[in-house]
């Protein structure tokens, strides 16, 4: 990073949003540098928005390669990018995307990576990873005050999962002191206050406990309003880490048996009586499928959103959990393990 | 919802019509490219400009300049070559797009800036009977709404907030705070460089009602005004000398109004400032720096103000001719500039507060900020709601906010429990549209009625207007009918209280009878007609004293404490597609402003 200030064509080209924000927010942006696990159809919108915001440098981990439906639903690609890594193919349209901002690539796995690697940077963005792994991701960033935000996108289910540790943040409220004067005429001052807040976010292995872990549930099963779709993601990240791979309309017979028993435990571990769940029985019809694009659009948004409100310190984020109805369309935040 | 082969083979054969290539479009396009949509049309009259660069993908630094709608269809065929996209570089507006044009659509996606234009499609699905779905984005804010004749409530369903607009004699004579100062210099820019109108005169109103003394009809002589009206000679004449303006309208005029002493019983007066105080002030030493944060984010000093009136004026007298005027531009620098002191100088006088170039440029630009993430939310959920319209499930798609935070509710995106139902009282889209206007029959010209009531009011483009009961045409479409009409007041053909006009706008298939109510204007506040769809609303809206601007200005400011206050934005950018085209001063006149939806 060559000057710690912003350049006339920074101010000229993050205008829009600098007038949302704050330049001290732009400021703290630019000096971030972000990891992002796996540039896959919700990837690809994550890194476009972070991309857009004018951050210093985004490194893009993914040891895949490309297919042809992968492709159909990555806009980052194109037709003869089928066959080839993905990392390398989506170099060109994401600089393209914001040329001030440096993008490296690396095609190794993410679980080839000792802690070290992920120290270097202000926040890491994971898709499409086992829980194994991200809680050990975790694990490492809790020691080197690095944040970290997973999301994914099953069919036309999403969600996301953040922990930005001890969170300070500000907001902006505008306070009015409106004086009569003669006629009618408001007198206007207005007076910007600077609120600061702090969130305390649980470490994950504490948020995402699945059947089979020694880690203890007792705390989460407590809440009585618990957005049942909060069970419905750890069944799919279960799925995955059971399978590795995500369920699939070929093995659809098979795989929704699997998600049910993985349900059944799931419920069973919660204490949850499946007979007062307010899910529709047929649930998991939703989650089948390539992840439906527009819905990446949604939750790629929502997360890029969060990667912003992390990085600037600015506006209040998101509990840790973030949760996308494949029914109403309705997107909730919900506190869970704190 | 599934995305079942049924949804992939519907979404392959629909035709879809995407009106707005901008931030919302963009993404909107993307979305569409990767569902499968294979017959895509686009239509868009803006350029691309480097500060869309931030969220509107689809172009880079090398396409400023370039129509919107092009660039976009470029980038999408790039991404897949085999979707048949049509580019219009266009205004939606225009008599080429008419009823034939939108029935050959499956769906129309707005995703528009002002409001104006999504008052027109609206209208045009409505007649077609072709379902709209409507979004916007204002900051981290946004919504998106489905429209469906006789199933769902039209654009126009629900009463809008006026526009914020500010009396005269308020900008002329008293203003209060730092828009009222922006607004003059903005009206001041116009008297010197642009295209000269009595309506944004800036010198001192003598007819100030508050400025009367009681037994005289007026308290001062009417030499101001009558002085002024030849600005433009006099400033001429004295060859744009800066020290010489700068004395008139900071000195002179101010001097005036310091005799206009009604006025200054309750409130503090001004201090005339003359150019030698104001080259001079103390206190003003800094350093030019040639960063962002110095030159735009710090309020400049008066001296400074000074200097940069004086310099702008210099170079902008060479950009102006006889045959020739400037239209004011934020992205014009000595025209940004120029307001930027011209603001800061009379806030200085009027001990207002005074503000940064960047503030004032959100001001006087109308610029609402805007980012990729509310856009990419909001375009992936209209998309969303496409599919479900394609599979005729538009009961499934009541409308959606984002909110900036959840508060209490834990809901960032929040869904009506339900889709809404048309106001049966709606002027557009009930079986027999029908509103009350209120106008002084014997002040205002038929041409107004048609310009102000008609096009601007009621959102018109080329109406025929019919005297009910005579069967006398008094406003038509063709040009050389009615023209003799146009300078009569609407009381010398016999428009009066009472009286029903037929008018009916063939574009957009839309016929509407208004009823006429006689309304003079007693407060100067008061705004020159007004348009009540539903009689029930006038004596609701009389209670709240008719100050509608600031009734406005309070429900802007509650938004921020209140959640389920909903702030939808008209508009991703609203003054790249008005200000410059069509003139308009975004203050007063711009439609984009914001509006308040109670979600």
């Amino acid at each position: 990073m060559a000057e710690k200030q912003l350049s006339a064509v920074e101010a000229e080209l993050y205008d829009r949003q600098i007038r949302l924000w704050g330049i001290e927010s732009q400021e703290k942006l630019r000096a971030a540098n972000v990891l992002l696990i796996n540039i896959r159809a919700l990837g690809s919108e994550i890194a476009k928005n972070i991309l857009l915001s004018g951050i210093n440098s985004l490194t893009i981990l993914d040891d895949g390669t490309v297919t042809e439906e992968e492709q159909q639903k990555n806009f980052l690609l194109n037709k003869g990018s089928v066959g080839n890594p993905i990392a390398d193919e989506v170099l060109i349209k994401a600089q393209a995307l914001n040329p001030l901002v440096k993008i490296k690539v690396d095609k190794q796995p993410p679980s080839s990576k000792d802690s070290s690697y992920f120290k270097n940077f202000t926040i890491i963005v994971a898709t499409c990873i086992k829980t194994d792994l991200l809680l050990k991701i975790d694990k490492v960033c809790r020691s080197s005050n690095v944040k970290l935000i997973y999301g994914d996108v099953f069919g036309t289910f999403g969600f996301s999962v953040a922990d930005f540790l001890d969170h300070n943040y500000h907001e902006d409220q505008i306070k009015l002191a409106g004086k009569k004067r003669t006629h009618g005429e408001k007198d206007h001052e207005k007076t910007t206050i600077k609120v600061q807040g702090v969130i305390n976010y649980p470490e994950l292995k504490k948020v995402l406990i699945l059947p089979n872990t020694k880690q203890s549930a007792d705390s989460i099963k407590k809440s009585k309003r618990r957005n049942e779709l909060f069970y419905i993601m750890l069944a799919l990240m279960e799925f995955r880490n059971k399978n590795n791979r995500n369920p699939a309309i070929e093995s659809k017979e098979g795989d929704l048996k699997t998600l049910e028993t993985i349900k059944a435990d799931i419920f069973q571990l919660y204490e949850v009586d499946e007979l007062k769940t307010k899910l529709p029985a047929d649930i998991f019809e939703l989650v089948f499928g390539e992840e439906v694009v527009p819905v990446c659009s949604v939750v790629g948004g929502v997360i890029a959103q969060e990667v912003i409100k992390a990085v600037s310190e600015k506006e209040v984020p998101v509990n840790n959990i973030f949760l996308f109805d494949p029914i109403t369309f309705d997107g909730k935040e919900e506190a869970i393990g704190a | 919802m599934v995305v079942t082969q049924i949804t992939k083979e519907t979404i392959g054969n629909s035709k879809v019509l995407v009106v707005g290539a901008g931030g919302i479009g963009c993404e909107v396009l993307k979305n569409l490219a990767l569902s499968g949509f294979k017959d895509i049309e686009i239509i868009d009259l803006d350029t691309i400009d480097v500060s869309n660069l931030n969220r509107q993908f689809l172009f880079r630094k090398e396409h400023v300049g370039k129509p919107k709608a092009v660039v976009a269809r470029e980038s999408i065929l790039n991404y897949n070559p085999d979707i048949q996209i049509k580019a219009y570089h266009d205004s939606i507006t225009s008599q080429d797009y008419g009823l034939n044009f939108f029935k050959k659509f499956n769906i129309v996606l707005n995703a528009l800036d002002n409001r104006a234009a999504r008052n027109h499609v609206n209208r045009m699905c409505l007649a077609a009977d072709v379902p709209l779905i409507e979004s916007g984005t204002s900051g981290y804010s946004g919504q998106v709404e489905l429209i469906k004749k006789g199933v769902t409530q039209c654009y126009e369903c629900q009463p809008k907030p006026p526009q914020r607009t500010f009396p005269g004699c308020t900008i002329r004579n008293t203003p209060s705070e730092p828009v009222h100062c922006i607004v003059w210099a903005k009206h001041l820019f116009n008297q010197l460089f642009g295209e000269e109108d009595p309506d944004q005169d800036v010198s001192p109103d003598t007819e100030d009602p508050e400025a009367k003394v009681e037994g005289q009809a007026h308290s001062a002589t009417n030499a101001g005004n009558i002085q002024r009206t030849s600005t433009r000679r006099w400033v001429q004449d004295i060859k744009y000398n800066p020290s010489q303006l700068f004395n008139k309208f900071f000195k002179e005029d101010i001097e005036y109004l310091l005799k206009m002493e009604n006025l200054w019983k309750t409130r503090k007066p001004p201090v005339p400032l003359s150019w030698e105080q104001a080259a001079s002030h103390e206190g003003d030493s800094v350093e030019e720096e040639n960063n962002v944060r110095m030159q735009d984010m710090k309020v400049w000093p008066l001296s400074k103000c000074a200097k940069v009136f004086a310099s702008t004026i210099d170079v902008l007298k060479n950009e102006v001719s006889e045959d020739k005027f400037l239209v004011w531009d934020k992205d014009d620098k000595p025209a940004m500039d120029f307001v930027t002191a011209c603001a800061n100088i009379r806030a200085h006088i009027f001990s207002i507060a005074t503000k940064s170039r960047f503030e004032i440029k959100s001001i006087a630009g109308n610029i609402i900020p805007a980012i990729a993430t509310a856009n990419a939310m909001i375009a992936g959920l209209v998309v969303l709601h496409a599919f479900r319209v394609l599979l005729q499930e538009f009961e499934k798609c009541p409308s959606i906010y984002l909110r900036q935070k959840s508060v209490h509710s834990k809901f960032i995106l929040a869904a009506d429990k339900q889709i809404t139902a048309a106001n049966p009282k709606c002027y557009v889209c009930s079986p027999k549209p029908f509103v009350n206007v209120f106008v002084n029959t014997n002040s205002m010209t038929v041409k107004e009625f048609e310009t102000e009531v008609l096009k601007k009011g009621l959102n018109m483009i080329a109406p025929d207007v019919v005297l009910d009961g005579r069967g006398m045409v008094v406003i038509s479409s063709e040009e050389g009918e009615t023209e003799i009409n146009n300078d009569k007041k609407l009381a010398e053909i016999g428009i009066v209280e009472g009286s029903i006009l037929k008018c009916d706008d063939f574009l957009q298939n839309y016929e509407l009878s208004v009823a006429v109510n006689q309304y003079e204007a007693k407060e100067k506040d008061d705004p020159l007609y007004k348009i009540v769809a539903n009689p029930d609303d006038l004596k609701a809206k009389e209670s709240v004293n008719g100050g509608e601007k600031n009734g406005n200005e309070e429900e802007k400011q509650a938004e921020s404490d209140q959640d389920d206050l909903m702030v939808v934005e008209e508009s991703d950018d609203p003054q790249e597609g008005s200000s410059k085209r069509r003139k308009l001063n975004p203050i007063e006149d711009n439609d984009d402003d914001l509006c308040i939806i109670d979600s």
